[in-house]
């Protein structure tokens, strides 16, 4: 540790401080990681400073992410198509040191740990995880709440693009107002999925946090809101049209 | 029994995450602050664990500042993706210090976590701030000194005598 540079300025002690730091500006910031791979003295410079600032997290108060979190790292790493899911079988064991490290780091969890990593077999063949099938789609009729039950528009949710098909099936009925989607769950207040428009098919991105709730059963509604979409999260005008999200 | 070998690493995963998200999703958050975002980043972050886990190298950093590292970079891209957002000036940050340091037994000891509020404490408190700034924000020398109205210069002389100072306070 004594050996570290002083970082006196354009020294490269200097960069990698700043590198750590992340002060540095994109095209910097690249090379400084270029740098990291092929540069022993100055990767250990950049450790040095991490090592350093890191305990500043220690001001942070944790904050329990919400439970679908988990649930989407866990659809991507072992439930998408096996191609992905699939790591290459000699990494398990160079995974190893991570989860070593941690037990030791977090001794809570040290004794399950290892006792997990002693009861890992060899190096194994290819392990395909049992075929899940998500990414089926769902489609919705979002029809109008009046009388008359025009469809007004369908929706289509493909889970694998995170995404919503707009297509509009009638004339544009938002009368000057902006329409927006909200994704409403059992008798939970309605969430809202953005504004969208009514006149042209359009792809609709789902917030990253409401994808895991795009699931069968659940009802998606159009209001007519305000230019920008509602400014208080909630619907604030009439809900014109409603339907539930059904697998097809 | 190779169902069991996949299911083993995904637990191994799975516990990783019960242990370190909480720390991390508090990082994100101080970084992106909006919650869909961090939710998004958190997300990419064990992703990213999980596919780079075979680079790390246990005897230069603690597993916890490695994943630490991947979560502000990650943060930071966002950030940097998405222009510009609410941010706190210096000033505030000289004042912000979370209310209770979190507890938790991951990050090396309490002890440390006293040392360092304990040295940054003894920092100018310009510097100090500075470094929370520059630490949690994102921010580049350039944007830090267009909001500051410091020069760059004097915000890289800043950051750099008090994280020696700071090394200096730690090592004694």
């Amino acid at each position: 540790m004594t050996e570290i540079g002083d970082p006196s300025e354009g020294s490269d002690a200097a960069l990698a401080l700043d590198f750590a730091l992340g002060t540095l500006d994109g095209a910097a910031m690249r090379a400084g990681e270029q740098r990291l791979r092929r540069d022993p003295a100055f990767s250990r410079d950049v450790a040095h400073w991490q090592d350093q600032l890191s305990p500043l997290t220690n001001e942070v108060v944790g904050i329990a992410p919400p439970r679908y979190v988990w649930e989407a790292v866990d659809r991507e790493l072992f439930r998408a198509a096996p191609v992905r899911a699939v790591a290459p079988a000699d990494s398990i064991w160079s995974r190893l040191a991570v989860w070593r490290g941690l037990a030791f780091a977090a001794s809570g969890v040290a004794a399950v740990s290892l006792a997990l990593l002693v009861s890992r077999p060899g190096p194994a063949p290819v392990a395909v995880p049992p075929a899940v099938p998500t990414g089926s789609l769902l489609a919705a009729s979002i029809s109008s709440t009046d009388r008359a039950k025009a469809v007004l528009i369908t929706a289509t949710y493909d889970p694998s693009r995170g995404a919503v098909i707009l297509t509009p099936a009638a004339a544009d009925a938002s009368r000057g107002l902006t329409p927006e989607l909200w994704l409403i769950v059992g008798t939970n207040p309605p969430k809202s999925l953005g504004v969208i428009d009514l006149k042209d098919p359009q792809a609709h991105r789902i917030p990253g946090s409401l994808r895991a709730q795009m699931t069968g059963g659940v009802t998606l509604a159009i209001s007519l809101e305000p230019a920008g979409g509602s400014p208080t999260g909630s619907p604030t005008g009439p809900v014109v049209a409603a339907g539930k999200l059904t697998a097809i | 029994m190779l169902d069991r070998i996949g299911a083993g690493d995904r637990d191994a995963l799975k516990m990783l995450y019960e242990a370190t998200s909480a720390k991390l999703f508090g990082v994100i958050l101080r970084i992106v602050i909006e919650r869909g975002e961090a939710e998004d980043v958190l997300q990419e972050v064990y992703i990213t664990v999980w596919r780079k886990a075979a680079e790390f190298d246990a005897t230069r950093a603690s597993p916890i500042t490695w994943m630490v590292t991947i979560a502000r970079n990650r943060a930071i891209d966002r950030l940097r993706a998405k222009g510009s957002r609410p941010t706190t000036t210096l000033d505030e940050a000289a004042e912000i210090r979370d209310a209770a340091p979190a507890a938790d037994t991951l990050i090396d000891s309490a002890n440390d976590a006293k040392r360092v509020q304990a040295a940054l404490g003894m920092l100018d408190p310009k510097h100090a701030a500075i470094i929370r700034c520059a630490y949690f924000e994102g921010l580049t020398y350039e944007a830090l000194s267009d909001r500051e109205g410091v020069p760059v210069g004097t915000l890289k002389s800043w950051v750099r005598r008090g994280l020696m100072r700071m090394r200096t306070v730690l090592a004694a």
